[in-house]
């Protein structure tokens, strides 16, 4: 196998061209000097074959457009399921198949697949496999065959999902929080192989995650470029760093609760089950703590909300500072405030369990976290407009998505402010005006930023732009679609209609609301088909695309400074790169570009003025 | 410039889509006129710092979009703005923080005058229990259910003599006096909410739960159960009817007591095996 | 995989040196090997699901209304005819707690090289980690047979059975799984794949002796859990 190395070709680390940068006695100190390398280059499996070079790949790149693809397909499903809940909840028995059951079956596997399978896993999974070696002037990924096995758990993961709705019962309709009692007994749709295979295939998540999760953490901490220090890393490796943090700590929880609940439905263990009376019959379980559940479940469940915000924050950071042309304002607290957020994530848990009959105590202690952590992520917001003012704006498609998020994120962060403070909490919990938050700020927004991403970094990993026609056309009824989806949604809440509810019968309620209703649904189906147009695009231009060449933003960043563009496996060539700054000098006063990339060295922009980072 | 315009346009629309909405809540009815002031507050804070940050972003959009030759502002970070900005955030959240706190305060502590209700949930349907003349409810359990004692209530517990046990889905409260509303479910997570009410709690099995209002309005209002419990969440209605303090009195006279129940289940016994005896002896 | 080597990195001194070496470039544990410090993290991941089974353990024999058998009965051994409290488990620990110092002395023995000291500590570690799953099995099967199961049990609680088995059951699944490895690593170890760099059949990874601490960090973590498994299920 190990013909399969170039070893002979192993390339050295270049020490700097200079020795030393303390100057000696008489001689200026040289400004250029970057300290020697510390890390030997790395060894890389190159595959030969088809199977060894697109399938069980150890290249992140490829990995990376994996976890994307997978993603993508299980994302559509989902997709797809929303469109048959908003055909059953805008024109009721429409579709005539649609039961009861069915309903909650999509509801859940909707939600589960949209937050686990789809927004982590092409946020961690897809734009971090691709990006961090990219980023921080790695080769590859340190562990590259953990990480292909990292894939295909996710694969097989993906698998078992959607072998469940093919097993007696279907899947799990249990809500994608899969509260216990009811996940597990009947009454509820799926409740025997259905949710089973839920629990399963969250594990497999879970340790095929791990996996991937190790690569990230230690590629970042221990293997990157000379002259990468943290302060100088772009602020989409700290947000993809911070998440995946976030979830190497908050995933236990989640295999922990699936595991146990597992052993209660399939070894009729007690862990989550108090005595309970069915159908007149006591039932064999008995001095469980349903409770007990909800906060493993939503230790796991709140830092996931941040393990797909904090990427999303720091990939709209540096797609604003590119096409401002622009610095990103205030680096430093944006750093911080992705490292505060993260830690304060795991404080907040339950505030999802205001009214769960948890002791009411608890509400004021985590009223007063969940609002603390308003503060960081509002000075986020601030920066993000702060690096509008005065920039010199490029309005094209990928900073059209930016717009679009920072409008769609403030919306979804002032609901949240509702939703955190514990009495106004009350009222609208379990009501649409949560449906309308959580999608706006966490499915609405993210998504936004994953389309500006698309936009920005297909030219590097295709050669080919894509079309920007067809983009603005897809980002503007994507967001306004979805803008009119969610904006009036919240009102519903504040008349009353609850959550997962399949059809609402007369309630005064929702007869008042039936237009808003409908409008909802013709919405949701317009702008889940202009999704299509997005593939249309990715499939035309991925052969008929203007090709990119290098560098086509003029970014300053790593990834758009390979010696080939889409980069190869190993990226950088014969030689790694050395950073002499931080990958936001845009605009330089005394420069002669509007841009200065990390690897240029002080001495060939003499004259300028840049910050000390 | 086109996409500035839209921008402004669904910004504004935002704002007279609130204003205008003939969606808003329900009249309320009970004494929480409080979380509705506080759910006011947060729209003006709220809404404030969305309109001022959107607007920001729409003039950025005009004055600095993309000319060719000029060139970006180079500005690092601004210490002094940035701290401005923390502190006046921080200042905002704990206005909106602190008026939550009060009135969570208060929806914990429920006053004593309040009379106990028993709400009991099951997949699909829910019942109630009231306090007899002492006052007090008596103690259940699961086990203890059934169709003689559909409350499970034990029986060695003297208070739960004469409760009054309500079999069926509509309660009435006596208008202007607090109620404590007592939740447990046999199987699965329920949630007793009354829209007009505002207030809401999850009915848990294996423990009781607890929150209080005030009704203050006369009426008929619709009950919802707002935590999700399988298939049959949606149709778990009920209804609860506030009445004067005489409508009420009568209502509840003409309610059945468990001791009540239990007498007429040992006379059907009774002339039931009466019924045995007597075909035996033919 | 490549090593971080970096004799003579100059620490700068007091907290804002700290800081700066911390966020200073390439690496930020100077010197830590790549997979070392994997493994750190993992076992912080590992640390998380252990406490959330602890945590849930705590919470579930505190409100379960039913009560808790008394350890020092149900795991009473009967030596000689008289019960002993605890012994099995005694036993159990100490096996655990000698096979950590001899894996210590393997990856002592590995970097000096002293390729069939390493191997055959190796070996004595992973025979320690065998004898205490079987003894494992063994309190296992005694309990099975005392009629205790993960849903029900004769002494009090059943929540006891089933956390007993669910905790037991994963912290034996850790040791077993550490128990094939280091049987993997003694075979590699007295084949000479970390003294010639051998790659490995499946990261295709060039051996080194390294790898060795990293599969003994694993090691102490797991009997340190053990500590504190034995801790809240036996002397609680």
């Amino acid at each position: 196998m190990s013909e399969d190395f170039n070893d002979n070709k192993t390339i050295q680390a270049q020490s700097s061209e200079t020795i030393s940068g303390e100057g000696v006695r008489g001689v200026a100190p040289d400004k250029d000097y970057v300290r020697p390398a510390e890390v030997a280059d790395q060894d890389l499996y190159h595959g030969h074959s088809f199977i060894t070079k697109w399938i069980f790949c150890q290249d992140a790149k490829v990995i990376g457009v994996q976890y994307f693809l997978l993603a993508t397909f299980t994302g559509i499903i989902g997709l797809i399921l929303s469109w048959l809940m908003r055909l059953q909840l805008g024109f009721p028995g429409a579709a005539g198949f649609m039961t009861a059951e069915h309903y909650y079956q999509f509801v859940t596997m909707h939600g589960m697949i949209m937050v686990v399978y789809f927004l982590t896993a092409l946020f961690l999974g897809g734009f971090g496999n691709y990006l961090i070696p990219l980023m921080v002037g790695a080769r590859d990924m340190v562990f590259p065959y953990v990480n292909m096995v990292s894939f295909w758990m996710f694969f097989v993961a993906v698998g078992v999902l959607l072998a469940s709705f093919f097993v007696p019962g279907g899947p799990t309709g249990s809500g994608w929080t899969l509260y216990p009692p009811q996940a597990i007994l009947e009454g509820t749709p799926g409740s025997g192989m259905g949710i089973i295979l839920m629990c399963v295939s969250l594990i497999l998540f879970v340790a095929g995650f791990t996996m991937g999760g190790l690569n990230y953490l230690i590629t970042v901490l221990q293997a990157r470029t000379r002259g990468m220090t943290l302060m100088r890393m772009p602020l989409t490796v700290w947000g993809i760093f911070t998440a995946t943090v976030l979830a190497m700590l908050a995933f236990p929880a989640l295999l922990v609760s699936a595991l146990m609940m597992t052993l209660d439905k399939v070894l009729a263990t007690s862990f989550f089950m108090p005595t309970i009376l069915k159908a007149g019959e006591v039932l064999e379980y008995g001095g469980g703590t349903p409770i007990l559940f909800q906060h493993l479940f939503w230790f796991f469940g709140h830092p996931e909300v941040y393990i797909v915000a904090l990427p999303a924050f720091g990939i709209v950071s540096d797609l604003i500072s590119v096409h401002s042309r622009k610095n990103i304002f205030g680096y430093r607290m944006m750093v911080w405030a992705i490292v505060i957020i993260g830690a304060l994530s795991f404080f907040v848990w339950a505030h999802h369990m205001y009214v769960s009959g948890m002791h009411p105590w608890f509400g004021f202690f985590f009223a007063t976290t969940t609002l603390i952590i308003a503060v960081p992520t509002a000075m986020k917001v601030y920066n993000w407009i702060l690096t509008l003012w005065k920039g010199n704006i490029r309005l094209n498609t990928v900073m059209l998505w930016c717009l679009g998020f920072i409008v769609t994120f403030v919306n979804g962060g002032i609901t949240g402010i509702f939703l955190g403070n514990v009495t106004v909490d009350v009222p609208l919990s379990d009501t649409y005006f949560v449906v309308a938050h959580f999608h706006m700020v966490m499915g609405i927004a993210p998504l936004m930023v994953i389309m500006g991403a698309v936009y920005h970094w297909f030219p590097l990993v295709a050669g080919r732009m894509l079309s920007e026609k067809l983009g603005k056309l897809h980002f503007w009824i994507t967001f306004l679609g979805a803008y009119s989806i969610y904006f009036p949604m919240h009102y519903l809440g504040f008349i009353g209609v609850p959550r997962r509810y399949f059809e609402m019968y007369n309630s005064p309620y929702i007869t008042s609301a039936v237009g808003v209703n409908e409008f909802i649904s013709m919405a949701a189906f317009l702008v889940g088909a202009a999704q299509f147009i997005l593939i249309y695009n990715i499939i035309v231009s991925l052969r008929m695309g203007k090709p990119a060449g290098k560098n086509p933003w003029q970014a300053n960043s790593l990834e758009w400074l390979t010696p080939t563009v889409p980069p190869e496996h190993g990226n950088w060539g014969d030689k790694l790169p050395v950073i002499h700054r931080w990958p936001y000098d845009y605009s330089v006063p005394g420069a002669k570009d509007d841009f200065i990339p990390q690897t240029t060295p002080p001495s060939e922009v003499a004259g300028t003025e840049v910050e000390k980072t | 410039m086109h996409v500035g315009f839209i921008f402004l346009a669904v910004i504004v629309g935002s704002v007279l889509f609130h204003i205008f909405t003939p969606w808003y809540w329900t009249d309320i009815a009970s004494n929480w006129g409080s979380m509705d002031d506080t759910i006011t507050l947060t729209f003006w804070v709220g809404g404030g710092v969305f309109v001022a940050v959107c607007l920001f972003m729409v003039y950025c959009i005009f004055k600095f979009s993309y000319k060719e030759g000029r060139k970006a502002e180079y500005k690092p970070e601004d210490k002094k703005l940035e701290r401005i900005l923390t502190w006046a955030t921080t200042l905002g959240v704990a206005a909106l923080l602190a008026p939550g706190l009060i009135v969570w305060n208060q929806y914990i502590n429920v006053p004593k005058n309040a009379i106990d209700i028993d709400v009991m949930a099951w997949q699909w349907g829910w019942q109630y229990r009231l306090p007899g003349e002492d006052g007090k409810l008596g103690s259940t359990k699961v086990e203890n259910i059934n169709d003689n004692n559909p409350f499970g209530i034990i029986l060695e517990d003297i208070n739960g003599k004469d409760d009054v046990l309500i079999q069926s889905d509509v309660l009435h409260l006596k208008n202007n006096r607090p109620v404590k509303i007592l939740l447990r479910s046999v199987d699965v997570l329920h949630n007793w909410y009354v829209p007009q009410f505002r207030a809401k709690m999850d009915a848990v099995p294996g423990t009781i739960t607890y929150y209080w209002f005030e009704p203050n309005k006369v009426g008929e209002y619709e009950v919802l159960c707002a935590e999700y419990c399988g298939v049959g969440h949606y149709g778990m209605r009920g209804r609860v009817f506030v009445k004067s303090e005489q409508d009420y009195e009568k209502w509840y006279q003409e309610q059945e007591t468990f001791s009540d129940l239990v007498a007429k289940q040992e006379e059907i016994e009774f002339s039931g095996t009466k019924l045995v005896k007597n075909n035996l002896n033919d | 995989m490549s090593e971080p080597k970096i004799e003579g990195y100059k620490f700068k001194p007091g907290y804002s040196g700290m800081a700066a070496d911390t966020a200073s470039d390439q690496t930020m544990f100077k010197g830590v090997h790549w997979g070392k410090a994997m493994m750190w993290i993992f076992l912080l991941s590992d640390t998380f699901i252990f406490s959330c089974f602890l945590i849930s353990y705590m919470k579930g024999r505190g409100s379960t209304p039913e009560e808790w058998p008394n350890p020092s009965e149900v795991f009473a051994l009967n030596a000689f005819g008289v019960p002993v409290p605890l012994l099995l488990i005694a036993i159990m620990t100490f096996v655990l707690i000698t096979s950590s110092g001899t894996m210590a002395l393997a990856v002592k023995y590995g970097y000096e090289r002293n390729r069939k000291m390493c191997g055959w500590l190796i070996l004595a570690t992973a025979l320690g980690g065998l004898t205490f799953v079987g003894m494992q099995a063994f309190e296992w099967s005694k309990l099975i047979h005392e009629g205790v199961r993960p849903w029900e049990n004769p002494f009090g609680a059943p929540q006891f059975g089933s956390f007993f088995f669910m905790i037991t059951g994963f912290h034996g699944t850790h040791v077993s799984i550490g128990v094939i490895f280091l049987f993997i690593y003694a075979y590699k170890t007295f084949a000479g794949h970390y003294d010639e760099g051998k790659r490995g059949w499946f990261t295709s990874m060039k051996g080194d002796y390294v790898e060795i601490e990293i599969l003994g960090l694993y090691w102490h973590f797991v009997d340190l859990v053990w500590v504190f498994i034995f801790a809240f299920f036996y002397l609680w």
